[in-house]
């Protein structure tokens, strides 16, 4: 066993500990300021109405479900099937059922703290603007945002079992490729059905009646969905209409009881067999990179140095025969491919600059919440997925901060690229001439985006790959500062205290960043809208305002990360 | 050469390596002996470059491990007291990338890596990934690994663990070859009997001390004090109330 030094360990637990809670705090203070004043501008600046609000809200809820019900999905599949634990609980004289109900449990308290906290603060922060009373809080939290999660953790749980059963029958392979299929045609529909550009134009003619409760709107597939009833409840607690609030908030409640019954019947009757037919799959690999001799394989001559060349293939053969790893990383570019096409075809009419710049700005901030989740999910575990083994590079004659670059050099290559494409698909309706259908006989005509519209899309190009280049480095550094050689789940590793920390500190950043970037999106569409001069002092100024502290926290990420990794190991 | 200069290393008050002086010489096949808990992984890390001295010098054919540890890394090979070795690679691969840490040009390499694999009768299994092997497949592998560039010292930490009586053999015959190529191999191990039929030089240590220090042949006369083995040697002076 490699210990870790335990004396500073004490002193150092301590700073770490009043640190984080520190974090913690003020992040939750933070989105409770954040999403007042979110609640506040819509309502009052961009005057978007109730209604509206209250669908985005919906909007929001579905994406939140999708991402836990994922995110339960992997955790309990490593879990469930992964955790060398199962083996031993498996043989000792407790039921199947039992150790099923004490993991999924654990899952689900495991990987939805953080979210509860945030959530809490979130709640209050909308809360307050409505002065709502004292119930709402009680209600929100334990009649609702728990029900709503454990729903999705079920519903994750469900499917999860049903695969693993088919998967004793149907190539694994072929099966995961079909669900990352069957969820992004569920993201895609959602959005077709409920389309928010359509709803937006339909309310926006009732302007300035727009608090009105416009439910002939909503097509009946989405009223089935759990994340409109919640939005549903918020919406009728802020016009006291409690009647109704009681009814969805049974609805969701009784739902979600319904679901964890028919899980538990589930894990009951095929658990332990498909726990059986996991271990037939456990080396699962991308076979077709594994044919011998390929230019990858560690025989192959290469034009690096012979430290960089094995160190670069050992991170690719990790990566590429571990299917927690390519699994989720192939999920996530699917994801983002879906997000992506609908985004670069978006094109909204819309008449105020402000509600522009809003729907700007939400692109935006999605795009970099994307990359922060893959550098989170990918990049936090770099320097701890080296585990015990470890001791090779320590003592071979590498310097810690040439192991350190080339892990940070690989996921920061990737990912700046990335952004960079990312950052021009999604400016594509803001870059290129849009086609607009007029009203008949008129046929159809191209009209250029307006030059400031044109500029400001350029200067989110460059701006990109700058917030990604530093969100990669404060989670590779703070991956290493954190680092856990103990631990070999990937996904663990990238949900633990210290991966949390990471995360808030990267939102943290994030909020300020968009804060500063709200200023020259409003400005360009604005000038757009009269017509007049670009301001470029402005222009100038956010981005010195951006990249400076960027590239100050990307100094002491490194610097940080490679002073860990000369810890005692 | 290993030099070891008045070495010791903490954690918070607790002593763990305490003032230790040890010079070995190039070609000598040097054991290390101990109670568990004296401090002979925790000496061996510091001579590895895992854990940073308190204070003391360590020299490694000619190179300060603390000041010069790229090159004086270059020179060793290390065999850790637990195999741990990366899941997802081969044997095989596992070689060649020690190889390529110790910049190892490829067609050399390639070579060693094959002279290796036979050294250590490893062929039959080297090209499965490692998280299927055995305790012992896993401490061959780090023993083929840690020679696989000809270093001109081999520091090992209990070499025997978990391996049956021919992987025993293989390994120790992989010594003395390492020893009759000329490396010098600072060894600790727990099993007498293997230190007196390899090695050249004793030293004992014993709650964080030395406490014996001496070559094979005067060990006889020692070993005439008690009863006639190493083993009572050994418990004489590792005795719990034995004073310092
Ligand atoms: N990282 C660490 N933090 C605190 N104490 C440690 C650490 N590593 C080792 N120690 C302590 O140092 C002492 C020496 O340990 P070491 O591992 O060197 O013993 P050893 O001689 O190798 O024993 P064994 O024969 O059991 O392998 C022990 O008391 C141990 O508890
Ligand atoms: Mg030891």
């Amino acid at each position: 066993m490699f210990w870790k030094v335990s004396f500073k360990q004490d002193f150092g637990t301590a700073i770490r500990n009043i640190g984080s809670f520190i974090v913690f705090g003020s992040f939750a203070v933070g989105a409770f300021y954040f999403s007042n004043f979110v609640t506040a501008y819509l309502l009052e600046n961009v005057k978007i109405g109730l209604f509206l609000f209250h669908r985005f809200i919906g909007m929001l809820l579905f994406v939140f479900f999708i991402t836990i019900n994922l995110g339960n999905m992997v955790v309990s599949f490593s879990t469930l099937y992964r955790s060398p634990e199962m083996s031993f609980l498996l043989s000792s004289p407790v039921s199947f059922l039992n150790i099923f109900i004490i993991k999924f449990l654990d899952n689900f308290f495991y990987s939805s703290g953080t979210l509860f906290m945030v959530g809490f603060s979130v709640l209050l922060g909308y809360g307050s603007y409505f002065d709502l009373p004292w119930h709402f809080y009680l209600v929100m939290m334990f009649g609702v945002l728990v029900p709503f999660m454990f729903l999705a953790a079920c519903v994750a749980v469900i499917v999860l079992l049903v695969l693993m059963k088919l998967a004793a029958k149907i190539n694994f392979r072929l099966l995961a490729a079909g669900i990352v299929l069957v969820y992004i045609s569920q993201i895609y529909f959602y959005f077709k059905v409920s389309s928010p550009v359509h709803l937006v134009q339909e309310v926006m003619k009732y302007y300035p009646n727009v608090d009105l409760y416009f439910g002939m709107l909503d097509p009946l597939a989405i009223k089935l969905l759990p994340n409109f009833w919640v939005s549903e409840i918020m919406y009728f607690y802020v016009t006291n209409n409690f009647l109704s609030v009681v009814q969805y908030t049974s609805l969701l409640i009784l739902s979600t009881a319904g679901l964890f019954v028919v899980a538990l019947a589930v894990a009951n009757g095929v658990f332990y067999s498909t726990w059986i037919t996991s271990l037939s799959i456990k080396s699962l690999t991308v076979r077709s990179l594994e044919l011998k001799n390929t230019f990858f394989s560690f025989g192959k001559r290469s034009w690096f140095s012979p430290q960089t060349e094995v160190l670069l293939k050992k991170e690719l053969w990790q990566f590429l025969r571990e299917p927690s790893q390519w699994i989720h990383f192939s999920v996530m570019m699917a994801l983002l491919i879906v997000f992506l096409m609908s985004v670069s075809s978006l094109s909204i009419k819309l008449e105020s600059p402000e509600l522009k710049a809003v729907v700007y700005l939400v692109v935006f901030v999605f795009n970099i919440f994307l990359i922060n989740s893959i550098a989170l999910r990918f990049g936090f575990p770099m320097v701890s997925l080296e585990g015990n083994a470890y001791w090779s590079i320590r003592s071979a004659p590498i310097s810690a901060s040439t192991m350190y670059w080339i892990k940070f050099s690989s996921v920061m290559i990737f990912l700046v690229v990335l952004s960079i494409v990312i950052a021009w698909l999604s400016n594509i309706p803001y870059l290129y001439a849009q086609k607009v259908i007029n009203q008949f006989p008129l046929p159809s005509s191209f009209v250029e985006p307006h030059p400031s519209i044109k500029i400001l899309a350029y200067y989110s190009i460059i701006v990109t790959p700058i917030i990604t280049a530093t969100l990669v480095s404060i989670n590779v550094g703070l991956g290493s500062v954190y680092s856990n050689f103990i631990e070999k789940n990937p996904i663990r590793i990238a949900s633990s205290q210290g991966a949390t920390m990471t995360f808030l500190l990267s939102v943290v950043y994030l909020v300020i960043i968009l804060g500063v970037y709200y200023l020259p999106t409003t400005m360009m569409f604005v000038s757009a809208s009269k017509n007049s001069v670009v301001n470029w002092s402005i222009l100038s100024i956010v981005f010195l305002i951006i990249t400076v502290p960027s590239f100050f926290i990307i100094g002491i990420s490194h610097l940080l990360g490679i002073r860990s990794l000369r810890r005692d190991y | 050469m290993i030099e070891l200069k008045i070495l010791t290393k903490k954690f918070g008050s607790f002593v763990a390596v305490d003032d230790v002086s040890l010079s070995i010489p190039s070609g000598e096949f040097f054991g290390f002996l101990g109670p568990n808990g004296a401090g002979k992984t925790t000496t061996i890390k510091m001579m590895t470059g895992l854990f940073k001295p308190t204070s003391g010098q360590i020299t490694i054919n000619g190179f300060d491990v603390v000041k010069q540890p790229l090159e004086a890394k270059s020179t060793f090979g290390y065999i850790p007291d637990h195999p741990y070795l990366y899941d997802k690679l081969t044997g095989r691969e596992f070689i060649y990338y020690m190889g390529g840490l110790y910049k190892m040009e490829k067609n050399d390499l390639k070579e060693n890596v094959e002279r290796v694999i036979d050294l250590l009768e490893l062929a039959s299994w080297v090209d499965k990934k490692t998280e299927d092997y055995s305790q012992g497949m896993r401490q061959r592998v780090t023993f083929a690994a840690a020679f696989v560039h000809k270093p001109k010292t081999v520091i090992i930490d209990e070499p025997m663990v978990g391996l049956d009586p021919r992987s025993a053999r293989i390994v120790k015959d992989s010594l003395k070859q390492q020893a009759k190529d000329g490396a010098s191999i600072f060894m600790s191990t727990h099993i007498l009997e293997m230190a007196e039929e390899l090695c050249d030089r004793i030293g004992i240590i014993n709650k964080s001390k030395i406490i014996f220090l001496d070559t094979r042949e005067n060990l006889h006369l020692h070993k005439i004090k008690y009863d006639g083995n190493l083993e009572s040697v050994f418990l004489e002076l590792t005795k719990e109330d034995k004073e310092l």
